[in-house]
């Protein structure tokens, strides 16, 4: 890795995520320090939405677009980030995250809105994972159905599943199935909390059989939007049988990870002798995106 | 005076009665959704079924109930959906060797010979997809009865390509789609493919042989129907009331078993 000089130590680079339903910038130094972070909604218009996140990051770390010298998109929706330097998948960039924050992880499980991730990591690098994105089982979604069904927030439906003594089995794989399980769970009787909780354990049930198929190891960091639900954290770790550690803020793992490698890809320009030529263009195309491509 | 004889199929989506006579001819029958509550929705299904046929509860010799809720239904006995299905297909096209199900959460295909025995079958049993459930959608969407979703797709010249088969993801895709501009027929022409893929991957394992029948709240919508001959490569039987079906066979089962 290249080191820090006169000619690097001032510069600043970005990593943006594109996510099927939230999206996540962050700025970090040349040491790696993350200055600034936002998450949003994606919603329909993948540009228009990644152009507003950089400008609002920017915004909160105090710089122009101009001090960025590299940019990495992550994510779903990386191709729809006019101004990134480099498209970089999100296993890799979310790996890389993760390894900042918790330097010994050896397991990662992030739970998306629309999928799942298993990740092992050793000394900080990507050495395997499994992926579900066929299945709505699972996921977030899932969360989002039963939170659907029963007319609660997520975040409501986590705290009142904390006080169940005694989930209930949800025997249907598929959401749509389960959708209608819940249902007539409820109309048999059943405790509401004992039903969430069992929602829970349903979807930590399905990862962690996705984990295991990978051999879970100590640490293990659990990243995402569901990693927020206490609910949701109490089951991983019962279904698991370990703690999990959890970011401060679970849903940047892979926008911190792709701006640190953003710093990683300006090094090896600067290092070349290219750095200079190659940020007059980008930088160029990305003013010319911000004031053209927002409607 | 004719003997008469009761089916009742209470569906995840639909709730199906038919009244039969000792001939095996239809008398009445009625369609209400399934609900939350199956008992009752049974018993609604049987008085409309009994008005209808212009009968009393005590001219009813037998009764045969049948689907997910059928248990649930005040009935002489209960019997599986696949035997039902492949009863009622039975009388009203003896040359179907292969049935087609396509109900509103799960899909089902059965292989049977020329007494309506069933040989083989293979149900999509961990998840909606392959169902009718997102023709609902979609019909919910566009505001047309489930019928005339087919007409419209056939319209399409350029069927919709979808990135997933989960119904769940499917759901969402679906929006996205409407919402980027995909023509209405274009986006049920892709769901028709993607339906009729799912279906015939239940074919591993089940013999596909000539006459095939497909049934279901599914056969309802031509465009699927058409969907499903392009994928099996042969023309398929569709009944005129495609849903009452097992409901028939729950009835045809209960005439010849009225003691049970």
């Amino acid at each position: 890795m290249p080191g820090i000089d006169n000619q690097t130590s001032h510069l600043y680079f970005a990593g943006i995520d594109i996510g099927s339903t939230m999206s996540k910038a962050a700025v970090v130094d040349a040491e790696g320090r993350m200055l600034a972070y936002v998450v949003g909604q994606t919603g329909a218009q993948h540009r228009l939405r990644a152009n507003k996140l950089m400008e609002d990051t920017l915004h909160k770390a105090g710089l122009p677009l101009s001090d960025i010298a590299y940019i990495i998109s992550t994510g779903y929706g990386r191709v729809n980030v006019p101004f990134a330097d480099k498209q970089v998948t999100e296993l890799t960039c979310h790996a890389k995250g993760v390894a900042a924050l918790f330097p010994d992880v050896k397991t990662a499980i992030d739970i998306g809105g629309q999928d799942a991730k298993v990740l092992k990591i050793k000394n900080g690098r990507l050495v395997d994972f499994l992926t579900n994105d066929k299945c709505a089982a699972g996921t977030g979604r899932f969360l989002e159905v039963a939170a659907e069904t029963l007319g609660l927030e997520l975040n409501e439906m986590g705290h009142i599943s904390l006080q169940s003594d005694k989930p209930v089995k949800i025997n249907s794989l598929c959401t749509i199935f389960a959708q209608q399980e819940i249902i007539s769970r409820l109309s048999a009787g059943e405790a509401l909390p004992d039903i969430l909780a069992g929602v829970y354990i349903a979807i930590a049930t399905r990862v962690v059989k996705l984990a295991r198929q990978l051999k879970v190891e100590v640490p293990v960091v659990f990243t995402g939007g569901v990693a927020k639900n206490a609910g949701m954290v109490k089951a991983m770790q019962d279904v698991l049988g370990v703690p999990v550690l959890i970011p401060d803020e679970p849903l940047i793992t892979g926008c911190l990870g792709a701006a640190i490698l953003a710093r990683d890809e300006a090094f090896k320009l600067v290092q070349r002798g290219e750095y200079q030529a190659h940020r007059d263009k980008k930088l160029t195309e990305a003013r010319i995106d911000f004031g053209e491509k927002s409607r | 005076m004719s003997a008469y004889y009761l089916g009742v199929d209470i569906g995840s989506v639909g709730g199906k009665a038919v009244i039969i006579d000792d001939n095996r001819e239809i008398i009445a029958s009625s369609v209400l959704p399934s609900g939350t509550n199956y008992s009752t929705t049974a018993a609604a299904l049987k008085e409309e079924v009994l008005n209808s046929a212009g009968l009393k509860t005590a001219d009813i010799k037998a009764s045969g109930s049948t689907g997910t809720g059928g248990r649930n239904a005040t009935a002489d006995s209960y019997h599986g959906v696949i035997v039902c299905d492949a009863r009622g297909v039975n009388l009203i096209f003896p040359s179907a060797r292969t049935i087609v199900d396509i109900g509103g959460q799960g899909s089902q295909l059965i292989d049977i010979d020329e007494n309506g025995q069933v040989i083989n079958f293979n149900i999509s049993e961990i998840c909606a997809t392959g169902s009718a459930r997102l023709l609902q959608l979609l019909a919910r969407i566009l505001q047309l009865n489930i019928e005339d979703l087919g007409p419209l797709s056939l319209k399409s010249t350029r069927p919709s390509s979808f990135s997933t088969s989960c119904t769940v993801f499917l759901e969402t895709e679906v929006i996205t789609r409407i919402a980027q501009g995909d023509k209405p027929e274009d986006i049920l022409a892709g769901i028709h493919r993607s339906i009729a893929d799912k279906v015939s991957a239940l074919a591993r394992g089940v013999n596909i042989r000539p006459e095939v029948a497909v049934i279901g709240g599914g056969a309802l919508d031509i465009g699927l129907v058409r969907s499903i001959e392009d994928k099996l490569g042969t023309k398929v039987l569709v009944p005129p009331n495609p849903r009452i079906i097992a409901a028939l066979g729950a009835a045809l089962i209960a005439r010849n078993h009225p003691d049970r």
